[in-house]
């Protein structure tokens, strides 16, 4: 259904489909969940800024008037680490996590923030799941055998001193592929990169897809999630021939379908998109989902703005088509 | 080469090791919190139906509650949904309970909880029957794992950790009811009212799973948790429990009880011996009973059904068979 081009709040889409209205809506209402600090709470009801909601809303964000994005891109600013990490909401301890991947990813573009995102590259590329650590990998491949995975592909942690899991590994992949060279101090980023794929990878769940990091605990698989599969197949996107890759999108694809959550859905469509499955019948499906704009996560309501628009959200998490 | 960091790390890891497998021998409790004396009901119920209110209402009965102009809590068990697992506290049991706390006068009753293995909370409750549910009854659902953080000093230091960040709508409610779903666990052998409470910790803050608790020991994080977040009352949903692989793929097991309890060691103590285990082999229930609330039956008055073990034990993992009493 196609309207004449009109002006919603103060976005401006050209054409507008139902989609794109639907967008317009949403973007206005991530827009007003702005917080004075310049960055954005968890929850619709908080006034606690945090770093994830605050990443998400930036890119999803980030065709609209300069000055909203310039604070979101400043509170980033203010709040990185002296060691180069972001914390998980300001006030947090200085140890840094994993939202360090989105929020290097979200400075991108900004040329006064190269400094702190190559500190967050730094800090990245000295974070490792503890399994990296040859005491832990002897540990997991003598005694504590009851997750199977190998110890020897390790990836990133939620949080530095706890063993590597999908997502964190995921984004991390992401943020480090935007790295134009490897040189600098961030020789290591091909190593690391390549050791996270191959974690990955072998952490899949059995029947393709991936949960949190456990395919299969005391000889029992466990069940996949799409968002978190979703998320890994993005960081995935080259190595689309893979077996496990290919199981997992077919995975993703007969899942979504089913999917009657937004924050899952949204991340399916963009994994779906970016390994060129057809996607508009789930975007029909999210739309039509009631009451989107009044979703009190606001994580998942950037999310779902991003898969309503697909081409920009996947150059800004750096996937190529 | 062994290098001194290694060594370091090493001769670390030994000690932990130690102290997470070996009984505890010293207290590491701020603060005894145990009442002179504990009371728990066992209720029969078969089945999840809407009878589930009326036999809840008798039960609760049975306490000398006062719940009037209270802000109340529910936190039941709400991990993942995997078709036909019995993972979750039954939305039936929750919705009774809330219906229970609004006719006892409550001022305003939550439904909240982080689910520690999946990050999307919306999908959860959608597939296991809470969503609409919760809408229907105008309750209000909380995300643990999102909501707002206070840093907040342990009173207890099995863990060594000092504090955590916890949700601000578990440390201002007014009346905590820990609901969970009477379940093995094959890392820490029961999960119960006291292991339930690994919820409130935030997934934002600490990842999924939270990965951070089991490295500083599950057992001894649980008694950190219980100790800084006092659990007001415990209904556990022993209606179908789960024996075996738990928490998430383990058996169906008909156990045809509700356990409610005014301490949470009194009412664990109580769930283990209805799975047919030994409560002075749990560590937690154990350690508990030092100065969280009581797991002797001698300072337990027993209202309701009596405890009968079972005929044959709960089915655990190997490293757990320990536990069984029979």
């Amino acid at each position: 259904m196609l309207f004449d081009s009109k002006e919603i709040s103060h976005y401006k889409v050209p054409t507008m489909t139902t989609d794109s209205l639907v967008l317009s809506a949403l973007l206005a209402e991530l827009a007003l969940r702005q917080l004075p600090c310049g960055g954005w709470a968890a929850l619709a009801s908080s006034s606690q800024p945090a770093i994830e909601p605050t990443c998400y809303s930036a890119l999803a964000l980030g065709s609209v008037p300069a000055g909203d994005i310039e604070r979101a891109q400043d509170f980033l600013l203010h709040t990185q680490n002296p060691n180069g990490s972001w914390p998980v909401f300001p006030g947090d301890d200085q140890e840094g996590g994993w939202v360090t991947s989105l929020a290097v990813m979200v400075l991108r573009e900004v040329m006064p923030a190269i400094p702190a995102r190559l500190q967050g590259f730094h800090w990245l590329l000295n974070c490792a799941g503890k399994e990296s650590n040859w005491f832990w990998k002897w540990k997991f491949r003598t005694a504590d055998r009851h997750v199977r995975f190998d110890p020897d592909k390790y990836g990133w942690p939620w949080f530095p001193d706890t063993v590597s899991w999908v997502v964190p590994t995921a984004f991390a992949v992401l943020a480090l592929n935007q790295i134009p060279c490897s040189c600098g101090g961030l020789e290591q980023v091909t190593h690391r990169v390549n050791r996270g794929i191959e974690m990955l990878i072998d952490r899949a769940c059995p029947g393709g897809g991936w949960n949190a990091g456990n395919g299969v605990v005391y000889g029992s698989a466990l069940a996949p999630h799409a968002d978190d599969t979703a998320i890994a197949l993005l960081a995935l996107r080259d190595r689309a021939k893979e077996p496990v890759v290919q199981g997992s999108v077919d995975y993703l694809e007969r899942v979504a379908a089913t999917l009657t959550a937004p924050w899952s859905l949204a991340w399916a469509i963009l994994a779906l998109t970016a390994h060129r499955r057809p996607t508009t019948s789930l975007s029909s499906s999210l739309v039509a989902l009631p009451d989107l704009s009044s979703i009190e996560d606001t994580s998942t309501l950037a999310v779902v703005c991003l898969a309503l628009d697909q081409p920009r959200a996947l150059q800004a998490f750096g996937v190529t088509l | 080469m062994l290098t001194r960091r290694d060594f370091f790390i090493c001769s670390a890891a030994l000690a932990a090791g130690t102290t997470v497998t070996a009984p505890f021998l010293l207290p590491k409790y701020h603060s005894d919190q145990r009442p002179k004396r504990s009371r728990v009901a066992i209720l029969n119920a078969q089945q999840y139906s809407q009878q589930l209110d009326q036999i809840l209402a008798a039960g609760l009965r049975l306490f000398p509650l006062d719940v009037r102009g209270k802000t109340v809590l529910l936190k039941p068990n709400l991990v993942d949904y995997i078709p036909g697992n019995t993972i979750n506290t039954h939305p039936l049991l929750v919705l009774a309970a809330a219906e229970s706390f609004r006719r006892l006068g409550a001022e305003s009753v939550l439904v909240a909880e982080g689910p520690g293995h999946q990050r999307d909370t919306q999908l959860v409750l959608s597939q296991s029957g809470y969503e609409q549910s919760l809408r229907d009854e105008r309750i209000r659902f909380i995300d643990l794992n999102r909501d707002q953080l206070i840093r907040t000093a342990l009173r207890a230091s099995y863990t060594g950790m000092r504090d955590l960040w916890l949700p601000r709508a578990v440390l201002e409610a007014d009346f905590l009811v820990s609901m969970p779903k009477i379940k093995t666990h094959h890392w820490s052998g029961v999960t119960l009212s006291m292991k339930n409470m690994f919820g409130v910790v935030p997934g934002a803050r600490y990842g999924w799973p939270k990965n951070i608790l089991h490295w500083k020991g599950i057992q001894e994080s649980i008694l950190d948790l219980c100790a800084t977040v006092p659990i007001h009352f415990v209904i556990a949903d022993g209606i179908v429990a789960m024996e075996g692989n738990g928490p998430l793929n383990g058996t169906a097991r008909l156990l045809g009880k509700i356990v409610l309890a005014d301490d949470p060691v009194a009412a664990d103590a109580t769930c283990a011996q209805l799975m047919g285990f030994d409560p002075g082999r749990i560590l937690h229930i154990r350690e508990g009973s030092r100065f969280l609330g009581n797991a002797s039956p001698a300072l337990i008055d027993l209202v309701g059904e009596t405890v009968n073990a079972p005929a044959t034990s709960f089915q655990v993992v190997p490293e757990f068979r320990h536990l069984r009493a029979l």
